[in-house]
């Protein structure tokens, strides 16, 4: 039935004969085409997220492979872990910092790569901002991590230079975390650039030149016709970049794990920490159902405020 | 447009001049570490440059660990994947783009969904289940969890509802089949978007460090991103070492974008703007 109408314009009465028998061949192309991507889907998709809120309800270890059941003793357990519900407020701090420095960073270099107007050159800026997001970030992270040594790290040696005493970037309480911001900034800006390169592109020279006729100069071009226009860019960026922060894993394990005093010990880390260093995979799982809700109340929070500025 | 401002123009040059160097001295900083030998290390003068050039630190990367293994190990699991991905990618969209079948707007749904849920809300899971597969340690640990993509599904299915109905019809009548529609007709009219969703693909998988991390444990079996981490913990103070070790496995990755730059930046952009 839904055959004919989809391909009702262009298949005659004279092909019936064919099309039924076509229509056969495509009910188990279907069936046959979906049901491996299916089958994987389920068991590494779907079948996780139920077994892990099934599983926070648990005391379970790996080790004792005996699951007894808590009910919610997880959760309670959880709302009196110091370590826990500092990792939370790290975690809301290194990606609140984290994504609005990225934003404001990733406008102006965009911005200025697209007021070049040699395109080789144009290019040439986007490839080397580009480029430390390709490179692994454990390989990253252990590069900054000798960068920001305390010995004979790059930093250090330049404020020795100055004449400026050395810092603990990575063990002193009050570094270790802006020191994982800068890297993270470093290995994640291109991302953007290139996205905000393209929502730039995409807004029609027209609005421009009315602003301009309207007597506008540099700065009300950029803050009444570009940034609004930017909107659907800057949402889309938003959320890709909030979710991935907030997921940021490796710089943690490799450059601080987790230290000085718990500083920097995001909630990603915690999970796996708890699940796979102390086997108290019940206890992660609990973190991790907390942590797939606040990431789909931080989603829809920013789908409303986004819909909300478009329709104005 | 714009009114031309010589001045601007140039102040803009400068600032992205200055801030393109500065991205670069992180590389700058690992290639020549690279070539530090333990000396210049152990003084610790500090100076940015080499005293005594040398290979030492990539000899070592090639002695003291199964480091042509290890590049074996990342980059087979990083083609089986994405080639199978492309595969499955392009197979689903097609049926969610272009057939009718029961629960299909539910499945599809579904599947976007997933797309929202960070990796470490399942992964003590998908690690039960991969063990009560037999799978840790192997290869396919690695590989199986990672055959589909529902970013990929989507991509795909967004790109063959473009394709007109009647191309595929006029297919049909001439008595092609499914599978070969597929591969004739519709893989050729999305390349672009394979290709790009290729690269991201192989990426992905050649830096994936959580995953191999919790799978992987014996030295034979790791991946490379793995094997920084090793070379990490055995050779602290020598990081020439691990810098020589950093460097081989940033090179391949490079080398792969610079090459297919341009399907990539488009793909990334595909994705911002549908």
């Amino acid at each position: 039935m839904n055959k004919s109408i989809e391909a009702g314009n262009t298949s005659k009465r004279t092909f019936d004969k064919g099309t039924t028998r076509s229509y056969q061949n495509e009910k188990w192309f279907v069936r046959i085409a979906l049901a491996p991507i299916l089958l994987l889907f389920g068991v590494f998709a779907f079948l996780p997220i139920a077994w892990s809120l099934l599983l926070s309800f648990y005391d379970y270890s790996p080790l004792s492979n005996h699951a007894v059941f808590t009910g919610m003793k997880n959760y309670t357990l959880l709302l009196q872990d110091a370590v826990f519900l500092k990792s939370l407020w790290v975690t809301f701090k290194f990606v609140g910092i984290t994504v609005i420095s990225n934003i404001v960073i990733t406008l102006i270099i965009a911005s200025a790569i697209y007021a070049i107007r040699i395109q080789w050159l144009k290019n040439l800026f986007r490839t080397l901002f580009f480029l430390p997001a390709i490179a692994p970030l454990a390989g990253t992270a252990i590069v900054w991590t000798t960068i920001l040594n305390y010995d004979s790290g790059l930093f250090n040696v330049i404020l020795g230079q100055l004449h400026i005493a050395p810092v603990h970037w990575l063990s002193d309480p009050k570094y270790a975390l802006l020191s994982v911001i800068m890297m993270t900034l470093w290995a994640d800006i291109g991302y953007n650039i290139v996205l905000f390169i393209a929502g730039r592109e995409s807004i029609a020279d027209m609005y421009y030149e009315a602003a301009i006729l309207d007597g506008a100069n540099r700065w009300h071009l950029f803050f009444f016709v570009t940034l609004p226009l930017l909107r659907r860019t800057m949402l889309f960026v938003t959320i890709t970049t909030v979710i991935s922060y907030f997921q940021a894993f490796p710089q943690f394990q490799i450059m601080t794990k987790g230290e000085p005093f718990n500083e920097t010990r995001v909630l990603a880390l915690n999970i796996y920490d708890q699940a796979f260093s102390n086997s108290n995979m019940g206890y992660a799982s609990a973190m991790a159902t907390i942590f797939l809700i606040i990431i789909l109340i931080v989603t829809l929070i920013q789908f409303r405020l986004g819909r909300a500025s478009w329709e104005q | 447009m714009q009114r031309k401002s010589p001045w601007l123009d140039s102040i803009v040059l400068v600032f992205l001049i200055v801030t393109a160097v500065a991205m670069m001295v992180p590389y700058l900083w690992m290639v020549v570490s690279s070539f530090k030998s333990n000396m210049d290390i152990m003084s610790g003068q500090g100076s940015f440059f080499p005293t005594h050039p040398t290979l030492e630190g990539y000899f070592t990367v090639f002695e003291d660990a199964p480091f042509v293994k290890w590049m074996w190990n990342s980059a087979i699991s990083a083609v089986i994947i994405t080639i199978i991905t492309l595969f499955t990618s392009a197979l689903a969209g097609y049926v969610f783009a272009k057939h009718q079948f029961k629960g299909k707007r539910i499945l599809f749904v579904l599947i976007l969904a997933t797309m929202m849920i960070p990796f470490q809300v399942i992964m003590i899971p998908t690690y039960l289940i991969t063990a009560r597969l037999g799978l840790i340690d192997h290869l396919a640990a690695i590989i199986l969890p990672n055959l589909v993509s529902s970013y990929g599904v989507f991509l795909a299915k967004q790109f063959i509802e473009d394709i007109p109905q009647d191309l595929l019809d006029a297919a049909r009548i001439d008595g092609a089949g499914e599978l070969r529609l597929m591969i004739r007709i519709i893989a050729p009219l999305i390349l672009p978007m394979l290709s790009a969703l290729g690269i991201f693909t192989f990426m992905n998988a050649w830096n994936n460090y959580l995953w191999p991390l919790i799978v992987l444990n014996d030295t034979d079996h790791m991946t490379v991103p793995l094997a920084l981490v090793y070379f990490n913990g055995t050779h602290v103070v020598n990081y020439n070492v691990v810098m020589s070790a950093a460097v081989l496995i940033t090179l391949p990755v490079m080398i792969v974008f610079l090459i297919f730059q341009k399907q990539f930046i488009k793909g990334l952009t595909m994705t911002g703007m549908k």
